[in-house]
């Protein structure tokens, strides 16, 4: 490390580091601990952090119990309509997020397409906590099922094939070998989901509006909360960096098989790691 | 030697992007933070002039912070007022006045003739701003003087600028909601005005103050000038504003 | 034991594969180059794939015809495959890999492969041999009644697969399963396999012994395959009975098989003798050339000489005294040159 080269990278590193690392450390020590403590428990904080836990709650469960088969079904097969397929998964990805918030209210509002049929059946969605599910599921359910299908994509046909000529069946077959070689990459591709559902604004403000204890969450509330009470601004990000860094971690720990899957090794093939 | 001689070229380029980013504090057209509801009408009084709009409170905030503006237009005088006692702005010109309407979609699905309806009404998907946002402030001060507070409580949004309001009208989603007589004026064919109450009516005074330290003060002053004059004022009626 | 019917035809990459074979309580070996259709065989007899038509039947239980509109899936057909790469479960040990298909019998197949010792551990850290095993263990598992082997030792270093190969011979003696192998090699089939079949393109040229496709290859591809040497020329019928061939460099050589026109002649490199000069015995070919390489193989030795390859050992090659540049003589009997189709 004691040559030029060497001393560059080192500096950049830490360049890189300290930018990424100063904004979050600044949220934690702008204002006293005590003080942040109690913003934390401001009322709207509170309410914000409970409606951000049951809709995210929701959200993802849903997206990864519907999402996880659908990106098997479109990994394992090959039709002549899967790059429009995937694209058509993917399109949510690049439409800006008031954007998204229209097509929901285009899709569910009173006069969406499905309006009609919902308030026949006594729904109406705009508005609710539901409304916010359905703005996570939209902007962030693409990411994980684009990541759930590049993963299920990297497990050998051949581990596949073996498991059937061994007596399993499809089911069988996806849970105990397609699933566990996939889950390193359907990890990460949740935790991506995840970040960015929990920073969803845009959509959600659109299909869902802000009200503190039904559809205000932690990204909205510091919105509203920057003026009214930075402490309590503060409090909020802090909270949205810990919940972050909790799941973060957490997805580090899923034992990764996705590098190598194929059991054959070379010399420089890398085991399986944690 | 070579390769060095690039890697300190890039960085210099970077520095100097970077020292180009700065502030946009060159001599230049003037950056004016200005409220919401002013959207439409100032571009038409000052074409060159550089905009930001957005709630007057966010707005204040971060020009107490540092923002790089020029000219600071409220559409209430608290903030400015509260800028100038805090020395971030000079003394504060009043330059319009609005009025509130009670808005309903074009379809009006809840079928509201009066303020009055929104009170009886028992299922409702009102919105209104927060209570920071100077509409909001506006359309408590409305309810306080007719004593429908209540109504607050079918509010299903509370939503951060008065063009969200107008846009969850416009689309059909929201019932009814409180905004500016120059907004309805601006989405004609989505949105119903219907008047208020006189004696309900709020002051509603914008006010526009130059920013103490601003890089472009030259322009600021014209800006501030644009809007006081004669061709100013004719464009703030026309859009529907009130003059002072 | 039943006997496993199997009639293909299917369109690959650019030939179409078909065939039509029967194999009862034999090994089977299918030998071509690579890319020739030898793995989607195996694929479409265990399920994995499904065959334009076919049709493919153990006795009575009918697993695929496409005729009929019976198709098996994968998991109901009794095959054992042991794939090229082996396919082993990285994230299972060996004992969840073997158990995988059935745990009864775990532990015994975990005996016989000598492999008890490894039960707990990941496919990750095996030797290529040591998979193999748990490979064919993971196979067996199930009970299967018709055993797939696919490229079974061309994934081993040179050293382990002469071992392998000796005691892979045994197992399927042992177990006596309908197999069905593929293979590049022809010695790798010839020691493993009952009968050959050499399949080009998709098409089976020959299938018999390994014994008759040497002794009567079918055609210059079967021949050069099976590793003879394969010379051009022109036959006419001879004196004394013998086919007369005119060689492509203008020497006469002489076959006892019937020919005529453009043919191709094939000897194999250990019937070819070597000398200095031309020995006075019954061989009647006799080709001069130069020596142009010597690689030594154990006791035996490779000698390129002009156009031909023979072997011979390596006691003769020292007591000749043979040199690379050195001009000898390369003679075979006419009982050994075998006259060819050219394809």
């Amino acid at each position: 490390m004691r040559t030029p080269f060497g001393v560059a990278l080192a500096l950049a590193t830490a360049l890189a580091l300290s930018f990424l690392i100063l904004p979050i450390v600044a949220i934690f020590v702008d204002i006293p601990p005590g003080q942040l403590l109690d913003g934390m428990n401001d009322p709207a904080a509170v309410d914000a952090l409970v409606v951000t836990l049951k809709t995210t709650l929701v959200a993802n469960a849903l997206i990864i119990l519907v999402g996880t088969p659908a990106a098997y079904l479109i990994a394992t097969h090959a039709f002549r309509a899967k790059p429009l397929l995937v694209t058509a998964v993917e399109l949510p990805l690049v439409l800006p997020p008031a954007v998204a918030g229209i097509g929901l209210l285009a899709a569910f509002g009173r006069f969406g397409l499905l309006g009609g049929t919902l308030d026949v059946v006594g729904l109406s969605i705009p508005f609710t906590q539901l409304a916010v599910v359905f703005a996570v599921m939209f902007v962030a359910g693409p990411f994980y099922i684009r990541a759930a299908i590049s993963a299920f994509e990297s497990v050998d046909p051949a581990l596949t094939g073996a498991a059937r000529t061994l007596g399993a069946g499809p089911g069988r077959t996806f849970f105990r070998i397609a699933l566990p070689l996939a889950s390193g990459g359907l990890g990460a591709g949740w935790a991506l989901c995840f970040a960015r559902g929990i920073g969803e604004f845009g959509a959600t403000i659109m299909f869902a509006g802000s009200l503190q204890g039904v559809t205000q969450t932690l990204s909205l509330a510091v919105y509203e909360q920057f003026d009214v009470a930075f402490d309590v601004a503060l409090a909020i990000g802090a909270e949205l960096v810990i919940i972050s860094a909790f799941i973060l971690l957490a997805v580090k720990l899923v034992p990764t098989w996705t590098r190598s899957t194929s059991p054959s090794t070379t010399l420089f093939a890398p085991t399986a790691s944690r | 030697m070579r390769r060095g001689l690039a890697v300190g070229a890039l960085l210099l380029v970077a520095v100097a992007a970077l020292a180009g980013f700065q502030t946009g504090r060159d001599a230049g057209p003037a950056t004016v933070y200005a409220a919401a509801s002013l959207t439409d009408v100032f571009p038409k009084v000052s074409p060159s002039s550089r905009y930001q709009f957005a709630a007057s409170n966010q707005l204040a905030l971060q020009i107490s912070r540092g923002a790089p503006a020029d000219v600071f237009a409220s559409a209430s005088p608290a903030y400015t007022q509260q800028l100038f006692r805090d020395g971030r702005v000079e003394k504060p010109r009043t330059f319009a006045t609005n009025s509130l309407v009670l808005a309903v979609p074009r379809s009006n699905p809840a079928k509201i003739r009066s303020v009055y309806d929104v009170a009886k009404r028992p299922k409702l998907k009102l919105v209104v701003a927060g209570e920071n946002v100077p509409i909001g402030l506006y359309t408590r001060e409305v309810l306080r003087r007719l004593a429908l507070l209540r109504v607050l409580r079918k509010a299903v949004s509370h939503e951060p600028d008065v063009k969200g309001i107008v846009g969850k009208l416009a689309l059909g989603e929201a019932d009814a909601g409180f905004v500016y007589a120059t907004d309805v004026r601006s989405a004609s064919s989505r949105l119903v005005a219907i008047r208020l109450p006189k004696r309900s009516q709020p002051t509603v005074r914008y006010e526009a103050a130059v920013v103490k330290g601003a890089g472009n003060r030259e322009s600021a002053l014209e800006f501030v000038a644009d809007l006081l004059s004669t061709d100013g004022r004719r464009e703030l009626e026309r859009a529907g504003f009130g003059l002072p | 034991m039943d006997t496993l019917d199997l009639a293909l035809d299917h369109p690959l990459r650019s030939y179409r594969l078909s065939l039509d074979v029967s194999l009862g309580r034999e090994t089977l070996a299918l030998v071509g180059p690579s890319g020739a259709g030898k793995s989607s065989v195996l694929r479409a007899i265990a399920g994995l794939l499904r065959p334009e038509r076919g049709r493919v039947a153990l006795g009575e239980a009918v697993w695929l015809d496409t005729e009929a509109g019976v198709e098996l899936p994968p998991e109901r057909r009794s095959v054992g495959l042991v794939f090229q790469e082996y396919a082993l479960f990285p994230h299972l040990d060996v004992r969840r890999n073997v158990g995988f298909g059935g745990r009864e019998k775990v532990d015994e197949l975990l005996e016989r492969f000598r492999i008890s010792q490894l039960a707990g551990a990941r496919p990750g850290d095996l030797s290529g041999g040591e998979r193999q095993r748990v490979a064919l263990a993971r196979a067996l598992a199930r009970d299967p009644a018709v055993l797939l082997l696919d490229e079974p030792l061309s994934a081993l270093d040179a050293h382990t697969r002469a071992i392998v190969r000796g005691e892979l011979a045994e197992l399927l003696d042992d177990l006596g399963l309908p197999t069905l192998l593929v293979t590049h090699d022809f010695e790798d089939a010839a020691a493993l396999a009952d009968r050959v079949g050499v399949i080009v393109d998709g098409q089976v040229l020959q299938l018999g012994a390994a014994a008759d496709l040497l002794a009567a290859p079918a055609d210059a591809f079967v021949a050069s395959f099976t590793g003879a040497n394969l010379l051009h020329g022109n036959a006419r019928p001879g004196l004394d009975g013998l086919t007369e061939v005119v060689l492509d460099d203008a020497t006469v050589a002489y076959s006892t098989d019937e020919g005529g026109g453009r043919v191709g002649l094939a000897v194999y490199p250990w019937e070819i003798a070597l000398a200095r000069g031309e020995a006075a015995d019954s061989a009647v070919n006799h080709i001069r050339g130069e020596v142009r390489s010597l690689v030594p193989l154990g006791n035996r030795v490779r000698v390129r000489v002009g156009p031909l390859t023979a072997e011979i050992t390596a006691a003769s090659a020292e007591r000749l005294d043979l040199r690379e540049g050195e001009r000898v003589v390369a003679s075979f009997k006419a009982t050994a040159a075998r006259l060819v189709p050219l394809s």
